[in-house]
């Protein structure tokens, strides 16, 4: 197992003979899709030494964050990793790339190239200057090339928008897209510091705060929360 | 001499043409440019009876970034950056061919300790390209497992080298007249113990790969190209080497402090993949042995001759330089007008030659073949398009 990254949203409670458990769909179907994006192996050039192949090797270990099935095939991918530049006669190939995947897909643009065109963005007459001219970009991953950790973190920021992000009502509503750079001066203690505390803080489930965060309709909140003390007799299960 | 173009629309028709086969139909594939082992976004338009290749044409341009034209709008010590992002795997030896072309050009003298530098570093990376194509192989061939032991042990040297350069991948490291950094005070010791590490590993690679009888099977008397072929096409490197011709300009125009060490130039023998395989882990040993002699001789000096400004101004004239990279003999051209930017800068890049080798390799070989048949030639596509 790697680094569980966000627990199941929702309310379990036992009942004789089981559990139940009490979520909203919407927020399963993106939990559930969230952490088994399928990336597509688009690689043109430098960027894929590094997104693709270390990422996929055994030291930084794509699989951790539940991405390392790549697929060859964009029908069967829901991940757009561009990991090189750009030009403009790969560019009507990409787009059909892009609408050959189904929906929902995300994109990642990595590097500097395929933001802006990175190090042939004056004088070039080939290079597009950054994908988003021809497909819509979800997450930005600056770089010459990004280290495979900051590709991790594009990954966790995408992951996020998308559990925040659809509902079944409104399908495909596109947010605006984000740069995933690390702020300025956050050293590896911080984050080590911050993964540990939060490693204990959710080994204990709170059900009442995870069902006041849900915010249920007003009967049902009552409802659940008058069940005898399912508090602490969830608490011991939810881990 | 006349020079015959013929656009991608004339070969096609004219392979067309010519269908031989009393009872089967011939038919185009095309092989790329999204294709999980053509390395990147080559194109290729296969001509197939059943699963014979007939013809095999090479499609390029897919990325072609124009670092030619940009070096004409750049001054010297900027054209080096953009080399870095041909041949990524042999970044510092392609700064480093530059760097030389204008040494020599502008006359420029580097100190040894410099050249020693420059020398080590080039044959980690040769290693370091070669530990990556190693582990590709494998999963070309279908098996994962080398793929996963190749980059582990890459991380290990990447690791060593990162600490001196800062960089991963692109490591912009030499400079004309110098080099960026001196040296890291560990880097010393850490190759030495990157050394005793790696010396078993490639043991390691034997066992998996090299006395595997299904790569054997794969490799063996498949793509096959003769010496005549591989001269006339222009191949160098591991290609060349494979098929008997020992040519190597380390050998045989050293740079760098190469006439100072002791090595052996590997060369296959009928020059089929498997040749082309073996050419290649055993330049991994040389290498290994190369750095070890060099590693404790590394003169004192300064690692930048002078504090040169980015105004290094060359002499009207055309100069041409060339060093041997990980995958063959890399060229630049540059033809001066006197001012600090070249009027015109090329590169006779090793992959674009060596890539035209795979139509005389693999014509009526299986398409099973030709996967191996091009994993063998270790393409690097951005470096065929420039
Ligand atoms: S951003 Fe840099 S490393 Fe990535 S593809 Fe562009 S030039 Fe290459």
């Amino acid at each position: 197992m790697g680094i569980v990254t966000d627990k199941l949203p929702g309310a379990l409670e036992k009942v004789p003979g089981g559990n139940v458990l009490v979520t909203r769909f919407d927020e399963i179907i993106n939990w559930a899709r969230a952490s088994s994006l399928w990336p597509l192996t688009f690689g043109t050039s430098c960027c894929a030494i590094e997104m693709l192949m270390a990422t996929g090797g055994p030291r930084h270990d794509l699989a951790r964050f539940g991405a390392e099935v790549a697929r060859p095939s964009p029908r069967q991918a829901d991940l757009l990793i561009l990991a090189g530049t750009i030009v403009k006669r790969m560019a009507p190939r990409l787009r059909t790339l892009y609408e050959q995947m189904a929906e929902p897909r995300y994109v990642i643009a990595t590097g500097a190239c395929t933001i802006s065109g990175g190090p042939f963005i004056y004088h070039s007459y080939t290079t597009v200057r950054g994908a988003d001219e021809i497909i819509p970009v979800d997450v930005y991953v600056p770089g010459c090339p990004p280290r495979p950790e900051q590709l991790f973190h594009g990954l966790l920021t995408l992951q996020k928008m998308i559990k925040e992000g659809e509902t079944i009502r409104e399908p495909g509503v596109r947010r605006k897209p984000v740069i995933s750079a690390l702020p300025e001066g956050i050293t590896l203690e911080d984050i080590q510091g911050e993964m540990k505390e939060l490693l204990v803080k959710e080994n204990v489930v709170d059900v009442q705060h995870a069902v006041d965060k849900l915010k249920w309709p007003s009967g049902l909140n009552e409802q659940s929360s008058g069940k005898s003390g399912a508090n602490e007799s969830g608490a011991g299960d939810g881990t | 001499m006349t020079v015959e173009v013929s656009s991608l629309k004339e070969l096609v028709e004219q392979a067309s043409g010519d269908d031989r086969s009393p009872d089967t139909q011939e038919y185009f594939v095309n092989m790329g440019p999204q294709h999980p082992s053509t390395h990147g976004v080559l194109r290729l338009v296969l001509k197939l009876d059943g699963e014979r290749v007939l013809r095999c044409i090479p499609v390029l341009g897919y990325i072609h970034r124009s670092i030619e034209k940009i070096s004409e709008h750049m001054n010297y010590m900027n054209c080096v950056h953009l080399t870095d992002r041909m041949d990524y795997l042999s970044s510092i030896m392609n700064n480093w061919a530059v760097s030389k072309a204008v040494e020599e050009a502008a006359g420029i003298e580097v100190n040894s300790r410099i050249q020693y530098i420059r020398t080590i570093f080039a044959e980690l990376e040769r290693i370091q390209s070669h530990q990556l194509w190693w582990g590709v192989l494998g999963m070309d061939l279908g098996a994962f497992t080398p793929f996963l032991y190749g980059i582990r042990d890459r991380e290990v040297l990447n690791d060593v080298m990162e600490e001196t350069v800062g960089a991963r991948l692109t490591m912009n490291y030499v400079l004309p007249g110098g080099l960026m950094a001196d040296i890291h005070p560990n880097f010393v010791h850490r190759v030495k113990e990157f050394i005793k590490y790696f010396r078993p590993k490639l043991d390691e690679y034997d066992d998996l790969l090299t006395n595997n009888v299904i790569i054997q099977e794969r490799l063996r008397n498949v793509g096959i190209l003769s010496p005549q072929t591989a001269v006339q096409y222009g191949a160098t490197g591991p290609v060349l080497r494979g098929s008997g011709v020992a040519f190597d300009l380390r050998k045989d125009h050293p740079y760098g402090v190469y006439d100072q060490a002791d090595f052996e130039v590997p060369v296959g023998t009928i020059g089929d993949s498997w040749d082309r395989y073996w050419v290649r882990v055993e330049e991994m040993r040389q290498s290994l042995n190369i750095v070890e002699q060099l590693l404790d001789n590394i003169p004192p000096g300064d690692f930048l001759v002078k504090k040169l400004n980015s105004k290094i101004k060359i002499p009207e004239g055309r100069y041409y330089s060339q060093l041997e990279t990980a995958r063959g003999v890399l060229g630049v051209f540059i033809a001066s007008d006197k001012k600090d930017e070249p009027y015109r800068l090329h590169y006779r890049s090793p992959n674009f030659n060596n890539l035209w080798c795979l139509e005389p390799m693999i014509k009526g070989d299986y398409i099973a073949s030709l996967i191996g048949a091009m994993s063998s030639l270790d393409l690097v596509i951005p470096d065929i398009d420039r």
